[in-house]
């Protein structure tokens, strides 16, 4: 099914993915997928299992090389940029099956994401011990603010290989906010949570685009959550746009309940 | 785990005050063995770095080490350069070959570069012998070792034990710098998952190198020691064993302890002495099961043995009663990486 770009007055489109198609050898992951996301907005990102959404995220962080079609951020195509620029670009990213450093402190995985913005300076570790532990100060205390923000400043300093799963994802999610993103793209954040951590992530979600004034992609399996949570649905299957709008509408979607229901999960 | 955690370990303390103990404890000819220990000892700090820290493998280490001896001896010979203040000239061009023969490290990780980084180890006296208008060919360098002045009331031995003890502590304060912070974290990060930290922004080129570049420059650093405390060296002093001994000597330690460097530096140059004494013919025998023991025991290295582990419980119970800085993470050794 085509996917219309977005109006004008709808906002500009802060990530624009048009005609993606995505080949691993034999496996056609990708084909023909576009995907406009609004400035502001929470878009829910759903499909049955294969459906592509992650291989979408990895083509968007460039740990995935498209075969071909384009992705816009801000108008600026980055579907070539090396994979470590994307977080300067200002997208930041959580990932399915956690990315977390287990053996590092919460505080410490947090700091890594604002490496970007200041990090990898040996010289000056070497030479400028004062600098930079200044701007090591600097960065402890914003990440200290997120995490206090994120109700984690009780583990800051605990290996994040001993929490809990639903605290590890909550503590990426810490992360890719201290890369100070314009984009977050949450591949399953809420996967593993009990009926009332989810409500509440729910709720954490929609308090963090305010405060940090950020654009969400979500993938999520959850349909709760993502019905309540998101302004706007797309649905993948089997590689392709299935079926795109708002909540309401993509749920009474008779397309969308055959892809769901024809495969068993 | 954390750098700068490991730097106010036990392990450390301890390691510190038997160093410092030493002059009064032992006799000048162990004075002398555990100088060249410490040398040994810079160039395993080199090693943790890399791969403790990092995660790759030089197995040239004792090349490199010979760069630094070989950059001392020329400096001195040559140019007449006092051997001390070639120091900082050793750590200098053997970072740079360091970072040569990191370059394929960038392409090549684990066991391909274990390879790689051997053929470097293996090529490297036979070049000394080739390349004999500079390094004297077989009968090596005789360098002017510096002496002690006439107000040092000590030994010679003595004299040359403290010059090692501050390069060590100098090496050792650097380290720190770098394993602390940012740095040491990007290090961590592209170690435990090359993937994740790119997409966190870490360049992995400059990283892999700029690690490359450190270990090198302690191995050379401890390389002009070696020179210096020897007055004098030759090929045979840096055959391709010496990369596989300093390795050793990072393992049995404890390969992310900068304490564990200098125990494991200690073990490498006293234990093949020991099991030889114990029985002649059967020395490399009984180093050999020594090596198979330790490994069965301490398998985070000497430094990560309980005891390590008691005397921090210790310093938890000083911390308790306000006697020390509290570090605040308690976490320690969670398995794994
Ligand atoms: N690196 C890869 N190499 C080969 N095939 C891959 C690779 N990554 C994904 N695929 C394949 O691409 C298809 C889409 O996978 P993807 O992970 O994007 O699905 P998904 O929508 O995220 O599913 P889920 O809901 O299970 O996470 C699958 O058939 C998968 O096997
Ligand atoms: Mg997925």
């Amino acid at each position: 099914m085509a996917v219309v770009a977005p109006a004008a007055e709808e906002g500009s489109p802060v990530l624009s993915v048009e005609n993606v198609d995505v080949r691993f050898g034999g496996i056609q992951a990708l084909k023909g997928v576009s995907l406009y996301v609004r400035m502001g907005e929470i878009c829910g990102l759903i499909g049955p299992n294969g459906a592509g959404k992650t291989t979408l995220f990895n083509c968007v962080t460039r740990l995935s090389t498209v075969t071909a079609g384009t992705i816009r951020l801000h108008g600026q195509t980055i579907e070539t940029l090396p994979p470590r620029q994307i977080i300067r670009m200002g997208i930041a990213r959580t990932f399915q099956n956690l990315g977390i450093y287990a053996g590092m402190t919460v505080l410490e995985n947090v700091m890594l994401g604002a490496h970007h913005l200041s990090g990898g300076r040996f010289v000056d570790a070497l030479m400028r011990p004062r600098r930079s532990r200044q701007r090591e100060q600097e960065i402890e205390h914003r990440c200290r603010d997120i995490l206090a923000d994120l109700s984690l400043e009780d583990v800051a300093d605990v290996a994040a290989g001993s929490l809990p799963y639903a605290t590890q994802k909550r503590m990426e999610i810490a992360r890719a906010l201290a890369s100070r993103p314009t984009l977050l793209l949450l591949d399953e954040p809420a996967g593993g949570l009990t009926h009332g951590e989810v409500t509440e992530f729910g709720a954490l979600v929609s308090r963090v685009r305010e405060a940090y004034g950020v654009t969400v992609v979500l993938i999520e399996h959850h349909m709760g959550l993502v019905m309540s949570l998101c302004d706007r649905v797309e649905v993948f299957h089997l590689g392709q746009n299935l079926a795109s709008g708002r909540p309401e509408e993509v749920r009474a979607n008779p397309a969308v309940i055959d892809a769901y229901l024809g495969r068993s999960r | 785990m954390n750098g700068t955690r490991m730097f106010q370990s036990a392990p450390a303390v301890l390691v510190a005050s038997v160093a410092l103990c030493l002059p009064v404890l032992a006799p000048d000819f162990m004075l002398f063995e555990f100088s060249i220990a410490v040398s040994y000892g810079i160039a395993i700090l080199g090693l943790n770095l890399l791969l403790g820290f990092s995660g790759q493998i030089c197995l040239a280490q004792g090349a490199l080490f010979g760069i630094g001896a070989y950059t001392t001896a020329i400096f001195n010979v040559n140019f007449g350069m006092d051997p001390i203040v070639t120091l900082p000239f050793a750590a200098i061009v053997t970072s740079l070959i360091g970072v040569l023969i990191g370059l394929p490290a960038l392409r090549l990780q684990g066991l391909q570069l274990a390879i790689v980084t051997f053929g470097v180890a293996s090529a490297f006296p036979q070049l000394l012998l080739k390349m004999d208008s500079i390094t004297g060919g077989v009968t090596g360098l005789a360098i002017d070792q510096p002496m002690a002045p006439r107000w040092f009331p000590g030994s010679q031995e003595l004299w040359l034990y403290g010059l090692s003890l501050i390069c060590a502590a100098a090496s050792v304060f650097m380290l720190s710098r770098l394993l602390r912070g940012d740095t040491g974290r990007l290090l961590r990060a592209l170690r435990d998952n090359p993937l994740v930290a790119e997409s966190l922004g870490v360049n992995l080129t400059k990283g892999r190198l700029a690690a490359f570049a450190a270990s090198s420059a302690l191995a050379g650093l401890g390389g002009g020691l070696f020179c210096i405390l020897n007055g004098f060296i030759s090929p045979q002093s840096f055959l391709p064993m010496k990369s596989i001994d300093i390795l050793i000597g990072g393992i049995v330690g404890g390969i992310t302890s900068m304490a564990g460097a200098f125990i494991g530096a200690v073990f490498i140059v006293f234990v093949p002495g020991w099991t030889t004494a114990i029985n002649p013919a059967l020395g490399g025998l009984i180093y050999g099961l020594c090596l198979i023991a330790m490994m069965m025991v301490a398998r985070q290295g000497i430094a990560g043995l309980p005891i390590g582990r008691g005397l921090q419980a210790l310093k938890h119970l000083f911390n308790k009663k306000g006697l020390s800085r509290v570090s605040g993470a308690v976490p320690g050794q969670l398995g794994g990486e």
